[in-house]
């Protein structure tokens, strides 16, 4: 089952989610929207490895490129030790043909930090930070819960891919 | 808990979901085929720009069809008007559809609860592919949801077919 936002929004006071900040105009029907946190990564080749470079996204935006993977995150710490969760675009912005995940949408339960987005551009598009770019959504779970903890959660940036190097993360 | 094709049908005799027109040979065994619709939204603009009204032309094609280019991005949308005060319906393509290359969606599948009309299919082509009206490229599974609910009443509510994004309302302060 999908939470309503009423009950995103009561699950939020009793401490089982975490959103902060919080903002209650950001409480969708079935879903919260989070904003676009302020670093980018912009992806460059160097020989036969692809590197990110970090930066700020200026106040007035920043132009993506369609054909290439940027690295974004939330601004939002988003969580939840009780409830699995989907992050996923809004259509407001699927409508001017952006991605907001590179059909990865799952979000483990356990895992409470801001989260890396993989920004991809249909056309060429420009990013503002603090922007409300995407929606959480939060799902019961059926069975005992093991949690996440570790890997990506740990991270509070948008973060590159640690596939290469075995990442470690426990189950509880 | 996502409702199976028979649940779906019986929602839609008691009224629980709206699919108009409804045709129960579309029902499948947990969603409900979408078919696509004669009109087509194009941007204009070099930059998609949030902040602004982004300037567009509308398509229409006959039943030749439309052919979209590798990288080609159009809004189009379903014929069907759809919705539900109680389940939240979530769009896919067809398998047959993706099997192409063709995204109807951009990481917007989750509609909100107590939104009404006609979706707004989001196609990237990712191979060369014509497309025509009254063919099945999506489908709409509904979700149980849990706890009260409040409808939507948001900017799209109503939409009769494809809705260009509003999103520059978010930046009038």
């Amino acid at each position: 089952m999908i939470l309503t936002g009423n009950e995103i929004n009561r699950r939020l006071q009793k401490g089982e989610i975490t959103i902060s900040p919080f903002c209650n105009n950001q409480l969708n029907p079935n879903s919260y929207n989070y904003r676009l946190g302020p670093k980018l990564g912009v992806p460059y080749q160097q020989k036969n490895e692809i590197l990110f470079e970090f930066i700020d996204m200026p106040e007035n935006g920043y132009v993506m490129q369609p054909g290439c993977t940027y690295l974004g995150h939330t601004l939002e710490i988003l969580g939840s030790d009780t409830f699995a969760m989907s992050l996923i675009g809004r259509s407001s912005l699927g409508r001017l043909g952006l991605w907001l995940q590179v059909s990865a949408n799952l979000g483990h339960t356990g895992s409470c930090h801001r989260w890396t987005l993989e920004l991809v551009c249909a056309k060429p598009f420009r990013l503002y930070p603090g922007m409300k770019i995407g929606q959480i959504s939060f799902w019961l779970n059926q069975g005992d819960i093991g949690l996440y903890r570790g890997g990506y959660s740990s991270f509070n940036e948008p973060h590159e891919s640690c596939i290469n190097q075995g990442m470690k993360y426990a189950t509880t | 808990m996502i409702l199976t094709g028979k649940a779906i049908t019986e929602n839609v005799v008691n009224c629980q979901i709206t699919i108009e027109p409804y045709n129960k040979e579309h029902v499948t065994t947990n969603s409900y085929d979408l078919t696509l619709g004669s009109q087509f939204i194009r941007y204009t603009g070099e930059i998609l720009d949030p902040r602004i009204d982004n300037k567009y032309e509308i398509i229409e094609c006959d039943e030749q069809g439309i052919v979209l280019k590798q990288g080609d991005f159009l809004l189009g949308h379903s014929c069907e008007k759809i919705g539900s005060q109680n389940y939240v319906p979530i769009i896919h393509a067809k398998s047959g559809i993706a099997r192409l290359g063709l995204f109807v969606h951009i990481t917007a599948d989750l509609i909100d609860i107590g939104s009404f009309g006609c979706v707004t299919f989001q196609l990237y082509s990712t191979l060369p592919i014509r497309i025509f009206p009254g063919m099945k490229v999506g489908q709409v599974s509904f979700w149980k949801p849990m706890g009260d609910i409040t409808l939507y009443d948001g900017k799209y509510q109503g939409s009769k077919g494809p809705a260009p994004s509003k999103v520059h309302r978010d930046f009038i302060a």
